[in-house]
């Protein structure tokens, strides 16, 4: 581990000291020895601050969000996650490939929840490589939560998601934290939409719901951040996936972010569309 | 406040025998924001449109509701309407009250519920409209037509003689399409050549038509008024300038190929003309087959050739023009039936041929220069099967729908070999019998007369036995098997669209059907239009059709077109959609959407506090926006809206109809 940490700062240091990069976005320590905090290193000298153990969980290209006309390229150490993330920002035209350094950082797995139906430990996308890549753990089955819920029955299922909004608290940071939410200015801030109320209760937290999980199901990468960020710890990526799964079952395969090109399933239009609802 | 006039129609009884306007009216005249309200027996005549006028200025009225019929079918004619009042034509809603309450409901207290209702939220949409202005585009004044058969012809013939430009384009050597290749033409029975090569031959003399042969689309852009297209010439490696159309080179031609004009019922040499009236009446060389391109090894027709045309080193070429107007004709082909009836022998047995294979046969200039032979011996058949609907009419191994000419063409075929060969017997077996069409019964009623015998029944299998064929199948009438001991089979399969209709549709962002037809704007009141603004149907690229059809569609798109390039710019609708760049974060998930490929990302100039930068922004393109609104449902942070139907025009309809 303090060899894999060692590669970081090193690497950290040299991009910064060439001046390749205006900063480096890692992982550094905090004052709970289980916890680590996304940090900025903008100086050759704050490379030793980096860390990298089980406790670096966060995923860090959302921030890439933040800085999208940079002076300088930005450093970004990739992991599986990151990596997609990337790749759909590029596909949404949010940042640049060019305007990024990725230093791949193939992942050992952390101690989140949101890793155990990881499907890409190793970078899709990255610059450099700074160890070898990892064997992907068998995912348990990718689908088995949403599984669960479709076998209730629709009063059960009614009563479950009426239950998990019921404690939405609508602090948005499912949002925040979602690599795929890039708008400019979120309909959920605006003045008057006409459709979704500010109050909170159960209706309009499930219309903030549901409206979410349409307006990212079908680029979620799956990585899981909004159910990390959910101070809540409400099982939303099970909405998003269940887009997923339905995307899969009408249209074959289909996983995001594995490459920078993909259209997003309902960001194309296709005159051989299958169009049995109509 | 806005001031609203609501307007009921009783459009005689359509609607008033169903909706009470006496109801109607009053409900109208208490609803938010209406300072007027009144009805009529025909809003859309004469005095009613005056009666609006008179009322708009009357009550200083600044936006009407009009509860009538379909918005497709009067909204046009009271916008303009508008145009001469004091308010902006867009100022308009219609309350269809008429296709959709009066027309499909019986119950008259429930229907003017309902009307009412429907009123309400129209009345709550115009509150919510805006002035729009329509924008206006250049026309270049110049057509392509896209397919060089009848339809091509007569429509490009049309457009020229109103005095404009026009490029007929053909991917093979020739003009003329299948009605070259045919025979005699029902139910007048007249030569189909002595009445299309006239035609060929004005295409080519024309001075307002530009004749492209052996040319293929390769890509369009643009919009109704510019479209740029890209079209590849193939190469001929015949000099065209210069060529005369002697013929001295396809004489002594070493190769002999399957000739495609005569369906592989004759031969051909690797340089040749399509057919000997072929326009333009030069060869082109078919380089799969020529032994100089293909070896390097014979050279003949260039040390023949009196003028130096041949060019073994003539390479295709692209061009792109621009034009104002397309014109789709790119007709039909026959379903491979080989392929889809193996009961039929697969296309094992020689003796069974195409309806187009027999057209050849059957034609003077044909490979038995008009005499009935059967293909496998020479010789002249006693007993003829024509089977009709191989492939139409049969949802589970061919098309379900009617290719709608073969009723007519297989009683032209009997009638032939009944004429042609005195004592011979024809059995045509059928499903329906199916003559619309001026005269069209009457040359069945003849064709039976002739001794036709009409037999209802598909044919389930066909086999060789002694030299003949065997046709098995059912008489439905009888309700009995019966068995014909036929020596030639007459195949009459269905149409199906042109290979390569896929990439043209798509390029143009034209849609098609379910059959892969393409798909005109409205079966009823826009049928030579496509959804595409300039695009144009003409002929069987839209369905089947036969001859006479496919010239008055010909003629009709040819009008439409002629319409469009007499002005020298047009108003585009205002009803498109609209960006609002602050919000846009340039995801491009609308270009992609776009059916019309009307949206690009454009870089503007921005400010991101105190650092200048430059961001991609969607915009839009007027002239190719059709205001489809799938791009509004797709942009997440809602800055693509739709002029017109608003988002929030549209809820507050939807408030009106449940709060």
């Amino acid at each position: 581990m303090s060899d894999r940490q060692e590669k970081m700062r090193q690497s950290a240091e040299k991009l910064l000291r060439d001046g390749e990069v205006g900063y480096v976005i890692g992982w550094g320590a905090t004052r709970f020895c289980d916890r680590t905090t996304p940090v900025f290193i903008d100086s050759p000298e704050g490379a030793a601050s980096l860390v990298w153990n089980e406790h670096a969980v966060n995923s860090l290209a959302k921030y890439l969000l933040d800085d999208k006309y940079p002076d300088k390229k930005i450093g970004l150490f990739a992991r599986g996650c990151e990596s997609r993330a990337v790749n759909r920002m590029i596909k949404d035209n949010q940042v640049k490939r060019e305007s990024l350094y990725l230093i791949g950082v193939p992942c050992d797995g952390k101690s989140s929840d949101r890793c155990r139906l990881c499907r890409e430990r190793n970078p899709l996308v990255y610059d450099v490589l700074l160890w070898e890549p990892e064997a992907n753990a068998a995912p348990a089955d990718r689908f088995e939560r949403v599984r669960g819920v479709e076998a209730m029955s629709p009063d059960e299922r009614y009563r479950y998601w009426g239950g998990v909004y019921d404690r939405c608290i609508r602090c948005y940071a499912c949002r925040n934290a979602c690599p795929v939410c890039s708008c400019r200015e979120c309909y959920v801030d605006m003045g008057r939409t006409g459709f979704q109320g500010k109050q909170h209760s159960r209706s309009d937290n499930q219309i903030f719901g549901v409206t979410r999980a349409f307006h990212v199901g079908d680029r979620c990468i799956e990585c899981g951040e909004c159910e990390r960020a959910c101070p809540m710890g409400l099982p939303i990526m099970g909405q998003t996936q269940k887009m997923l799964k339905e995307i899969n079952e009408l249209s074959g395969e289909y996983e995001c972010g594995l490459d920078a090109d993909s259209d997003s399933f309902l960001g194309r239009f296709d005159l051989d569309d299958k169009d049995e609802f109509m | 406040m806005s001031r609203i006039g609501v307007f009921v129609c009783h459009c005689g009884t359509n609607i008033a025998s169903v909706v009470d306007p006496d109801r109607l009216t009053p409900a109208a005249r208490e609803m938010p924001g209406v300072v007027y309200a009144a009805d009529y027996r025909y809003m859309c005549s004469e005095p009613g449109q005056q009666m609006i006028k008179d009322s708009i200025s009357e009550h200083g009225i600044d936006r009407i509701v009009i509860a009538s019929c379909s918005p497709r079918m009067h909204e046009t004619t009271f916008r303009k309407m508008l145009k001469g009042t004091s308010i902006n034509p867009y100022m308009l809603e219609i309350a269809n009250i008429r296709e959709q309450c009066s027309w499909v409901h019986a119950d008259k207290g429930r229907a003017t519920e309902k009307a009412i209702g429907l009123v309400r939220m129209a009345v709550s949409k115009v509150s919510k409209n805006e002035p729009l202005y329509a924008q206006s585009i250049p026309i270049t004044k110049r057509a392509l037509v896209i397919g060089g058969g009848i339809a091509g012809i007569q429509a490009a013939l049309d457009i020229a003689d109103a005095g404009h430009e026009v490029v007929l384009l053909e991917r093979e050597p020739s003009i003329g399409g299948k009605m070259a290749m045919l025979d005699k033409t029902f139910p007048t029975l007249d030569c189909s050549a002595c009445i299309s090569t006239p035609k060929m031959v004005d295409v080519g003399a024309h001075p307002n038509i530009r004749l492209m042969t052996y040319c293929e689309v390769e890509s369009v852009s643009g919009y109704i008024g510019s479209f740029e297209v890209a079209i590849r010439q193939k190469a001929r490696y015949v000099n065209h300038d210069i060529c005369t159309g002697c013929g001295l080179c396809e004489t002594k031609c070493p190769v002999k190929v399957d000739s495609e004009f005569n369906l592989g019922l004759s031969k051909r040499p690797a340089i040749y003309k399509l057919f000997p009236q072929a326009v333009p009446s030069k060869p082109v060389i078919d380089s799969e087959s020529c032994r100089m391109l293909k070896d390097g090894k014979c050279g003949i027709c260039a040390k023949l050739c009196p003028l130096g045309c041949i060019d073994y080193k003539d390479e295709a070429r692209t061009v792109t023009e621009s034009f104002g107007a397309i014109i789709m004709a790119t007709g039909y082909q026959l379903v491979d039936w080989a392929a889809m009836y193996g009961e039929y022998g697969g296309g094992r047995y020689r003796d069974i041929i195409s309806g187009l294979q027999f057209e050849r046969t059957v034609n003077a200039a044909g490979p038995t220069e008009g005499h009935i032979l059967r293909p496998s011996d020479g010789r002249e058949p006693e007993t003829v099967v024509i089977v009709k609907c191989v492939g139409s009419r049969d949802p589970k191994k061919g098309k379900s729908y009617c290719s709608r000419a073969c009723c007519m063409y297989a009683a032209k075929h009997a009638h032939q070999i009944l004429e042609k060969l005195p004592g011979s017997r024809v059995f045509i077996f059928y499903i329906d019998v199916r003559t619309p069409g001026k005269g069209y019964e009457e040359f069945y009623d003849q064709t039976r007369m002739d001794g036709a015998v009409y037999v209802r029944g598909r044919i389930s299998k066909i086999y060789e036995e002694d030299g003949g064929l065997v046709c098995q199948g059912e008489d439905s009438l009888l309700g009995s098997q019966v068995r014909v001991r036929a020596d030639m089979v007459i195949l009459e399969t269905a149409m199906e669209p042109s290979q390569g209709i896929e990439g043209l549709t798509s390029m143009l962002g034209a849609a098609r059907d379910a059959n892969n037809w393409i798909q005109e704007a409205h079966p009823k009141l826009r049928p030579v239009e496509t959804q595409v603004g300039g695009v144009f149907l003409a002929g069987t690229c839209q369905g089947p059709k036969d001859i006479p059809d496919t010239v008055s569609q010909a003629s009709a798109a040819a009008a439409k077109v002629i319409g469009l390039l007499n002005k020298s710019e047009m108003e585009t609708s205002p009803m498109i959609s609209a960006v609002e760049r602050d919000k846009c974060s340039g995801c491009g998930a609308c270009v992609g959407i776009c059916p019309y490929k009307a949206i690009t990302l454009q870089e503007i100039d921005d400010r991101l506090g105190a650092k200048r930068i430059k961001r991609e922004v969607a915009s839009v393109n007027s002239g190719l926006c059709q205001g489809c609104g799938a791009c509004t449902a797709a942009c997440r942070t809602g800055a693509l809206d739709l002029l017109g139907f608003r988002n929030g025009q549209i809820l507050e309809e939807v408030d009106a109809l449940c709060l």
